[in-house]
């Protein structure tokens, strides 16, 4: 295998929303043997919320400095953490002025575009690999599942890792731990309408039901996800849009990270699964 | 109707000036981004197509004030599928810079609550380094309703069942009461002076 340490860029809902996230992303590459090395210090990357490219790039020069002085790439479980790292990598690599304009500012943002940011999904299959993984995996997974990548895994085209309208770096890894895939194409690649929670959660609030609902419809144990603010929508808030769209939904909601450490052999606990706000008791029952 | 008098002819230039919208002119208007968007399923006059053909005719107070910049997820659906690299989910971040400018100085009135939660964001990461829920929410709230006793009751109505919710789950506790704070925050500082907006 050719990864054996990564510097861990955990993002903000790290410690709250996405908790059981973090837990089970530290918990799976410890399992695969893959060290990770918190980003010392590390500052917030802008989310969706910093529309200036170059506050963005500032931002992130800093905690790509710090991995480049480890002299390691960066991963992330977090789709738009990923998005804004790489993105503000891509620009600094490609332009001096503006390097020297962003370590202007502060030493601490001297980068030398010497490393790369990844996501997690990205590692897992394309660099661990999927024989890698399959020979380290004890349980087999009976679940129907819905995979969904949301924004930023498919697009924009530079930063993207899989394909734009039909991403299947999930689809494989599930299948490989005896998941079935349920039909949910036209779901995978459609905004969970995050970005939109806050300010216009009437439209938030319906795309996200219809992503649940179609899951539903397709007869899934439950939805896996790669980013936390996908989490944050159709799980963490799945009982506010029951009770404002007056719907029952009741799915279950799973990041990857926890489904490929169930299939890993680790306990339900250290993956954070009593943490997910949907119960997932139904889902444990049927790994084997 | 277009007035040619009101046209700004400056306008393309000044899109074209901020970092994103550079591509704004390969624009040929095939539609293929407004099809595409998620949006339009909900606000029925959404068209990021018409919002560039509006900016190319110079037509900036218009372009500027529409509501509709404001309701974009920002995920990149459209410049995936745009066959001329037209890179509209940027361009629109663009735009919208150039309108939040101009609602600073007084020109416009966005009728949107999206720049005051922006910009609240953006206050606790130069403040921590890193986003605390609560400041954010403390902010944001009180700004968008008007008043502070308003703003703390929108707060309870939103947050009630979903922070208990969380409590029970410990992704809530005393903890998410107090930021998270970054501990080189001269750093922070000095990136949003030299770069946040102003
Ligand atoms: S898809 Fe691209 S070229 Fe076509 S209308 Fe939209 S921005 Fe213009
Ligand atoms: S980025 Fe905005 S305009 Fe583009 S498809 Fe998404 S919501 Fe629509």
């Amino acid at each position: 295998m050719s990864v054996t340490k990564l510097a861990y860029y955990p993002g903000c809902p790290s410690d709250a929303t996405a908790m059981e996230q973090d837990m089970s992303t530290k918990a799976v590459f410890e399992k695969l043997g893959v060290e990770l090395v918190e980003v010392e210090d590390w500052n917030c990357c802008g989310a969706a919320e910093v529309e200036d490219p170059e506050l963005v790039y500032a931002l992130n020069a800093r905690n790509l400095a710090i991995a480049e002085k480890e002299g390691l790439d960066i991963v992330t479980p977090c789709s738009i953490c990923y998005y804004n790292l790489e993105r503000s990598n891509i620009a600094l690599k490609a332009d001096d002025e503006l390097r020297a304009k962003v370590k202007g500012i502060d030493s601490a943002l001297d980068y030398n575009g010497k490393i790369k940011a990844k996501h997690v999904l990205d590692v897992f299959v394309n660099d661990i690999g999927l024989e890698e993984l399959s020979s380290k995996m004890s349980k087999k997974l009976n679940l129907k599942v819905a995979p969904y990548y949301g924004c930023y895994i498919g697009r924009p085209p530079e930063t993207a890792f899989d394909d734009p309208d039909d991403p299947d770096s999930m689809d494989k890894l599930i299948e490989l731990m005896g998941g079935e895939i349920v039909p949910f194409s036209q779901m995978k690649t459609l905004c969970c309408g995050g970005p939109l929670m806050m300010t216009r959660s009437d439209i938030a609030f319906e795309m996200a039901m219809k992503i649940l609902d179609t899951a539903k419809s397709a007869g899934a144990d439950c939805i896996a996800l790669a980013c936390p603010l996908c989490g944050m929508m159709l799980d963490c808030k799945q009982a506010d849009i029951e009770k404002a769209l007056h719907v029952e939904i009741d799915m279950p909601v799973v990041y990857i990270t926890q489904l490929l450490g169930l299939a890993l052999g680790i306990d339900a606990n250290e993956l954070g699964l009593n943490k997910n706000a949907v119960d997932t008791k139904d889902i444990l029952g049927k790994v084997v | 109707m277009i007035k040619t008098w009101e046209l700004d002819p400056n306008f393309k230039e000044e899109i074209m000036n901020e970092r994103g919208g550079e591509h704004l002119t390969a624009c040929f208007q095939c539609s293929t981004c407004t099809l595409g968007c998620p949006i339009i399923d909900y606000v029925p006059s959404y068209n990021p197509r018409k919002i560039i053909q509006m900016s190319l005719l110079g037509m900036r107070k218009e372009v500027l004030s529409n509501p509709d910049l404001w309701v974009c997820l920002i995920c990149q659906t459209c410049t995936a599928r745009c066959p001329q690299d037209v890179r509209i989910s940027d361009l629109l971040g663009a735009i919208r810079r150039i309108a939040d400018k101009e609602a600073e100085a007084g020109n416009i009135k966005i009728d949107s609550s999206r720049p005051i939660f922006d910009k609240a964001f953006q206050h606790q990461l130069a403040k921590y380094g890193r986003l605390y829920d609560m400041g954010l929410a403390k902010e944001y709230y009180p700004k968008r309703e008007g008043s502070f006793f308003k703003g703390m009751m929108a707060m309870m109505n939103d947050y009630k069942d979903f922070g208990m919710r969380m409590f029970k789950k410990g992704k809530m506790g005393p903890k998410a009461m107090f930021p998270e704070k970054v501990k080189d925050l001269a750093v922070m500082k000095k990136i949003f002076e030299e770069m946040g907006e102003k």
